[in-house]
């Protein structure tokens, strides 16, 4: 039974990952066998010099370096954001709280389009144009993750918070050492979210730099694609490189998620 | 993604579009902003936009590169804005908070967007003051970019569309490899000889298979002789009306889905790159593309078989008016930068246009040189001599006529156009419509848009 539900899962984890695979053995291929019919699966060789020519093309080190840069910045700031608004959400009470979150909520609806050129104004006026702080400081506070956050605080059993009111805590410490340790699967989804979604950015990054070393992954990529000239395996190389990072996130953070969300304080 | 971005450069466009109603009226090169004085000096540093990936940055980097060194006085820098629309979409952004380059590439279609814009400086202007010697610009070329008998911006990277067919599929299916189909009833006819099915009755190969790709279509309209638009597609006046729902429209897609239906057309969808690929992997013997594919798809099929090259082709009662059309796009000055700066801007587009530099951008890209001379040049001599097919493409541009047909349309639209059309051809290759009813409503939408664009552009 545990062979077959096992073979089950690889089968299905290898439709899942099938594009990526694809672009993983594309990287690897020459011009020629990309082209060939029927189209290959593998490539002939392993040969590397679609990611030498990323590397001759582009600065996708720096570029990286910025993507990470940034969306670790933007990462830290919406845990601290989202963290402090969800817990006044959740145990403060005061006076239009319930409305206060509704409005808050609302800005979900409003698409990123229609912001986006007051944002830029804005972070012109600041001098931020080519700038860590331009490309991440509009994205440091959510209010996806403070709903995301809130549910995961009004889980927690009432009883916990209690206890902890009674032997005194302060609410900076209730927060600090009994709200968010419990949450950790709940901060490890924005986390994930907030990393995945800065990195992928490209609109914004493109319409606030200028300079070739304040650029990101994603307009590098962009710089590896011109339509009457498409290179499939050079292209294909730039991706495996940008996407290579957002694995590793997800494999070290899904251990975090699922340890979390395995983890009890109160028994019964 | 490129839905998301779509999106976004089209509610920049209708930002612009709507700003632009109680704007001032568009530029002309009598009234308008004109070239500065010609004693102002040149800035020491400014800005370039542009938008080509791939390959083609190295190549554009290189060319501004060597500008920078062949003199001490200016440094041009070159940036990457993304595609097309995305340049486009930043521009306008840049352009509301005084942040704007001074010279920036957009393409082919962008162009009447560009001169009702008010935002540049007309190349034309710069010509005149300093007498610029234009008379050795490539006529094809220069016509494309000429609107109202002016040249509003220069080209930059100039392509056409071509017939690749596949000489090897030729011999096998008993056809003579240096002789391509020069008309639709030759295609067809070739294209059924070269179908090639496999014991199971499957088609492993496919006598033509053309993208649905809007710019196509429009190629063929400007072969027949035909008009996009009304006013001379746009070129005497302002395009008030859509006329490739004419005869000739119908013609094309009459033959493009008979070909489908007869199973020796293979229709990959609205998939230029699928069309190119199945090409090179000899899926399909014939298929029509840009003439800057060729060195790719001569690289790519090293091996396998060897590429001719042939003229795009017509319909046999086709007038002699007919021809290709110029596609690709061009750079314009902007009037937001300061008189120093265009001065700059200007210097750097005439070294663009020196033979020498455009044969180092031909070899170097595959694209048309813009002046004639190039081709003496030892660049331009080595990359024919190795990629001998070209010379279908400059041949097909040198022997075509030059007139409103063959310039291609100038609209406001012409994004949305080339959209809309492709929907169409879709729809009737799929039998959803007959090809009269398809024309007709893409005719009909696009009329009102563009009857919107040209009221909110003042006109």
């Amino acid at each position: 039974m545990i062979v077959l539900t096992y073979a089950v899962l690889a089968a299905a984890s290898l439709v899942v990952a099938f594009p990526l695979l694809l672009a993983l053995s594309y990287s690897f291929m020459t011009e020629a066998q990309v082209t060939s019919f029927p189209p290959p699966v593998l490539p002939a060789s392993l040969q590397l010099d679609n990611y030498a020519r990323v590397f001759s093309t582009i600065p996708i080190g720096r570029y990286l370096l910025n993507s990470a840069i940034v969306s670790l910045l933007v990462v830290i700031g919406q845990l601290i954001t989202a963290s402090l608004a969800a817990y006044a959400f959740t145990f403060i009470r005061f006076k239009g709280r319930e409305v206060a979150f509704l409005v808050f909520l609302s800005t979900l609806m409003i698409p990123w389009e229609a912001t986006i050129i007051p944002n830029y104004i804005t972070v012109r006026d600041l001098g931020w144009l080519d700038s860590y702080q331009g490309l991440a400081v509009p994205f440091m506070a959510t209010a996806f993750g403070t709903f995301l956050l809130r549910q995961s605080f009004l889980q927690l059993p009432q009883a916990l918070i209690d206890a902890a009111i009674v032997d005194g805590a302060s609410r900076l410490r209730l927060l600090l050492q009994v709200v968010l340790p419990l949450s950790r699967p709940a901060l490890g989804t924005v986390a994930v979210y907030a990393f995945l979604s800065t990195w992928n950015q490209y609109f914004w990054p493109l319409l606030i730099t200028n300079q070739t070393l304040m650029r990101t992954t994603q307009v590098g990529l962009a710089q590896l694609r011109f339509e009457e000239s498409l290179r499939w395996g050079f292209l294909m190389s730039g991706v495996v490189m940008v996407a290579v990072p957002t694995l590793l996130l997800l494999v070290l953070g899904q251990r975090q998620l699922v340890r979390g969300l395995t983890a009890g304080a109160v028994k019964g | 993604m490129m839905r998301t971005l779509t999106s976004v450069a089209m509610a920049f466009a209708l930002i612009a579009a709507a700003c632009g109603g109680s704007g001032p009226a568009g530029t002309t090169a009598e009234s308008g902003p004109k070239a500065p004085d010609k004693g102002v000096e040149p800035a020491g540093k400014i800005v370039f936009w542009h938008a080509m990936g791939g390959t083609l940055g190295p190549e554009v980097n290189k060319i501004v590169e060597a500008f920078n060194k062949s003199q001490s006085k200016i440094t041009v820098e070159a940036i990457f804005q993304g595609t097309y629309d995305d340049a486009l979409a930043k521009l306008n952004t840049a352009l509301a908070s005084k942040a704007a380059p001074a010279l920036i590439q957009v393409y082919d279609i962008g162009q009447r967007y560009m001169i009702d814009s008010d935002e540049i400086v007309p190349m034309q202007s710069f010509i005149d003051r300093d007498k610029f010697d234009v008379s050795d610009f490539e006529p094809a070329v220069a016509n494309y970019y000429k609107v109202e008998g002016k040249l509003y911006s220069m080209p930059f990277n100039s392509s056409s569309s071509i017939l690749y067919y596949n000489k090897e599929a030729f011999k096998e299916a008993g056809l003579d490899p240096e002789k391509p189909p020069k008309t639709f009833e030759e295609v067809a006819d070739f294209a059924k000889k070269l179908v090639k099915k496999d014991a199971g009755g499957q088609t492993v190969r496919y006598g033509f298979g053309p993208s649905i790709y809007g710019w196509l279509f429009e190629q063929w309209m400007a072969v027949s002789g035909g008009y996009f638009t009304d006013n001379g597609n746009g070129r005497d006046k302002r395009a008030t009306k859509l006329t490739f729902n004419d005869e000739k429209g119908k013609a094309i897609f009459d033959w493009w889905k008979a070909g489908v239906d007869g199973g020796y057309f293979w229709n990959p969808g609205v998939d230029n790159d699928g069309a190119a690929n199945a090409f090179n992997a000899g899926k399909t013997a014939m298929y029509v593309e840009s003439t800057a594919r060729l060195r790719g798809h001569i690289n790519a099929t090293v091996g396998k078989f060897t590429v001719g090259t042939g003229k795009y082709p017509r319909p046999a009662n086709a007038p002699a008016t007919g021809g290709n059309i110029i596609g690709g796009a061009s750079v314009y000055v902007l009037k937001a930068a300061a008189a120093a700066e265009q001065q700059a801007a200007w210097e750097f587009v005439k070294y663009w246009t020196s033979p020498k530099v455009q044969a180092i951008w031909q070899a170097g890209t595959g694209y048309y040189p813009v002046v004639k001379k190039a081709y003496d040049e030892a660049e331009s001599k080595e990359w024919a001599s190795k990629y001998p097919q070209f010379l279908t493409a400059v041949d097909q541009i040198r022997t075509a006529p030059q007139n409103t047909a063959t310039a291609g349309a100038v609209l406001g639209v012409f994004p949305e156009g080339r959209r809309r059309v492709q929907k169409a051809i879709e729809e009737v290759l799929l039998g959803r419509s007959s090809s009269k009813d398809a024309l007709d409503a893409a005719a009909t939408e696009l009329n009102a848009a563009l009857e919107k664009y040209n009221k909110s552009s003042g006109k």
